[in-house]
């Protein structure tokens, strides 16, 4: 069993999104890091909980260690995913950071009612979401102890 | 002999006497009194009967009184049923509509008597009526007045009976004359007129009629046709010997209310076309903000990693394209600051206007701050405002006199003056005042435009939204804002607030 937040050791992320402009910029950010990332994208809603759940042909996707999502998504949106994720005993403990353009008010008292770790509003200017997805994957996959990856219920 | 002579006189007396209460009967001119025998043969008709009715003795005697009845009444056998009751209970009085001989109908105030010899046998009957329109003169004044106003009005008694009516409300309900009078108001005002006139249980007739004086009531009028239309009603009381009758000038608001409802319609199509409106800029601006992002990244990322790789025209381009989408960002971004002045408001409330504007300076220390500028403001009242608004608008007005500026210290003054003395009308009317560039006259309204600037890009930054969201805060409260100014010598920007419930 891998020990998370170890150095070395890949650490899963799994980001849902289905704009393929913003996969490319969020993955040239978070992996020219140091750290090894294995970054997973999930285009919808749908398929991130299929993942999640080792459905079909996800059968042997790793248990990520951080969500990034999006809310904007076709089929099942962000909210949706979230009380999915959040309302599952084996999966609530991943902590899932909404990372959207939306800085709606709405969007966001809802996303902290379904208990989002945390709320990120994409910026425009290049700078800085660079800066913001490197803070970002700074503090959560190496400043924080991460839950372990099952826990006792 | 003598006693022959006796009876003679006695005979004379008699024929005396009863030439003298013909006198008299006959000297009754403003009431009908005859004699009928046991069926209702008329046997005796006086002056006065001759004057109401129309008829002379000559034509009327040995006839049955049937024909002073309307024929409904005579169809469904009211005469004999009020011989009847009279010979039953020796006396009858009643109000009803009778005709004359022209065909003519009035209402009359009858007594009948019933005539019994010693031995009780019925002889006849006494009949005592008069015209309850009876003072002819002041009917006739009474009557030209009604005919001359221009609303339909009709004379109801406290039955709901129609006593009288114009000719405007025949022409208004479809109906003759004399298909109306006699008749129940209800046919006419289906519902809600009769009920108000009734006595009940905690007032009697003239107080329920009193409650419903010189309002109008808004019913539903039914012509002879059966279609109904709105009128509205205005009632008075006419005092007359049988009672309080009321006279209903009635209205057909038919028109008006059409008016009303296309106007309300009118203002809810408004009111949603402009919700839609406000939806759409935020709707839009929103969507926009995702591909621009897309658009502004790359090009961003294409000058990071390429600038100086390519040539010099390609370098060019580049910049171009990234400072256009900054700047259509940051329109973008104020366009939606201005639509949520329409879509994001908070609810009024009571609010210190001082600490308002205190907030708005702390937000704009970093400006304050790199100026030198000089904010000072008057004691400043409660305001009934969206507190967030009223700091944005403090905040928008400030920054805007400290970014144009002349040289030297910026000093920027708030102040406030009542206006108005009406309670609920009563405003607060803010100054904000200060040293800057000022603005020519010919400018004064372009200011408060979407995207109006009066500088050139490279001069000031911004897109010239500032002044267009003070305007929506201002007129959200139900003020306006305007602006007084001299080139070179500074600006005054008024705005007026409601004051705050509290106060008077």
């Amino acid at each position: 069993m891998k020990t998370i937040g170890k150095e070395g050791m890949p650490l899963e992320v799994l980001l849902i999104e289905d704009n393929p402009g913003d996969v490319r910029l969020t993955r040239e950010t978070l992996c020219s890091g140091k750290r090894s990332i294995h970054l997973h994208v999930a285009t919808d809603g749908v398929e991130a909980m299929a993942f999640l759940r080792h459905e079909e042909a996800q059968v042997r996707a790793p248990r990520p260690d951080l969500i990034l999502l999006d809310l904007n998504l076709p089929r099942m949106d962000g909210h949706e995913v979230l009380a999915e994720i959040k309302g599952d005993d084996s999966l609530k403990t991943i902590p899932t950071i909404i990372l959207t353009t939306s800085d709606a008010q709405a969007d966001i008292a809802k996303s902290y009612q379904l208990h989002a770790n945390c709320y990120l509003t994409k910026p425009v200017q290049l700078d800085a979401f660079n800066c913001l997805v490197k803070s970002t994957s700074d503090f959560w996959l190496s400043t924080v102890t991460l839950p372990p990856p099952s826990q006792p219920r | 002999m003598a006693q022959m002579e006796g009876r003679g006189l006695a005979r004379d007396a008699l024929r005396e006497c009863e030439e003298s209460y013909r006198m008299l009967l006959d000297g009754i001119q403003d009431h009908a009194i005859f004699m009928m025998d046991p069926v209702g043969r008329i046997v005796s008709w006086n002056a006065g009967a001759e004057r109401i009715k129309g008829y002379r003795a000559d034509e009327i005697i040995g006839r049955n009184f049937s024909c002073f009845f309307p024929p409904e009444d005579v169809g469904r056998g009211r005469p004999e049923e009020i011989l009847r009751m009279t010979a039953a209970s020796g006396r009858h009085e009643e109000q009803g509509m009778r005709v004359r001989k022209d065909g003519s109908r009035f209402l009359a105030g009858f007594t009948l008597m019933a005539l019994r010899d010693q031995a009780g046998k019925l002889r006849g009957f006494f009949e005592f009526s008069h015209d309850l329109s009876a003072s002819k003169e002041s009917e006739a004044k009474y009557r030209g007045l009604l005919e001359a106003a221009p609303d339909a009005m009709v004379v109801v008694n406290q039955d709901g009976e129609i006593v009288l009516l114009n000719a405007q409300a025949e022409r208004t309900f479809g109906y003759r004359r004399d298909e109306l009078v006699g008749q129940q108001v209800r046919n006419i005002i289906p519902t809600g007129f009769a009920e108000r006139l009734i006595a009940d249980g905690t007032r009697t007739a003239a107080e329920a009629l009193a409650q419903q004086i010189g309002t109008g009531i808004e019913l539903s009028g039914r012509r002879k046709d059966g279609s109904e239309f709105p009128v509205e009603i205005m009632l008075s009381p006419l005092e007359s010997p049988e009672g309080i009758l009321v006279t209903a000038a009635i209205r057909d608001i038919s028109v008006r209310k059409k008016a009303e409802t296309l106007l309300l319609r009118t203002v809810a199509e408004l009111k949603r076309s402009n919700e839609e409106l406000a939806q759409f800029a935020y709707v839009a601006s929103h969507d926009l903000q995702e591909p621009l992002r897309m658009v502004a990244s790359y090009t961003q990322l294409l000058s990071n990693r390429y600038k100086g790789k390519l040539d010099s025209a390609a370098d060019e381009f580049i910049s171009f394209a990234v400072d256009g989408a900054n700047r259509m960002h940051r329109s973008i971004q104020d366009l939606l600051a201005f639509s949520r002045v329409g879509t994001g408001g908070e609810d009024f409330g009571d609010i210190s206007s001082e600490e308002a504007l205190e907030q708005a300076i702390a937000n704009l220390r970093g400006a304050i701050e790199e100026s030198g500028a000089l904010v000072t403001h008057d004691p400043l009242p409660t305001v009934l405002a969206d507190g967030g608004q009223l700091v944005q608008l403090f905040q928008n007005l400030v920054g805007n006199a400290i970014k144009y500026r002349n040289p030297g210290v910026p000093q920027i003054h708030v102040s406030s003056a009542k206006d108005g003395g009406k309670n609920d009308e009563a405003r607060w009317i803010f100054s904000v005042r200060d040293n800057g560039l000022g603005i020519e006259a010919k400018y004064f309204k372009k200011i408060f435009g979407m995207f109006q600037r009066l500088h050139k890009r490279e001069e000031y930054a911004g897109t010239g939204i500032g002044l267009a969201i003070c305007k929506k805060i201002v007129e959200r409260h139900g003020g306006s804002i305007s602006v007084e100014s001299q080139l070179g010598q500074g600006s005054t920007f008024r705005f007026g607030v409601a004051s705050s419930k509290g106060e008077s």
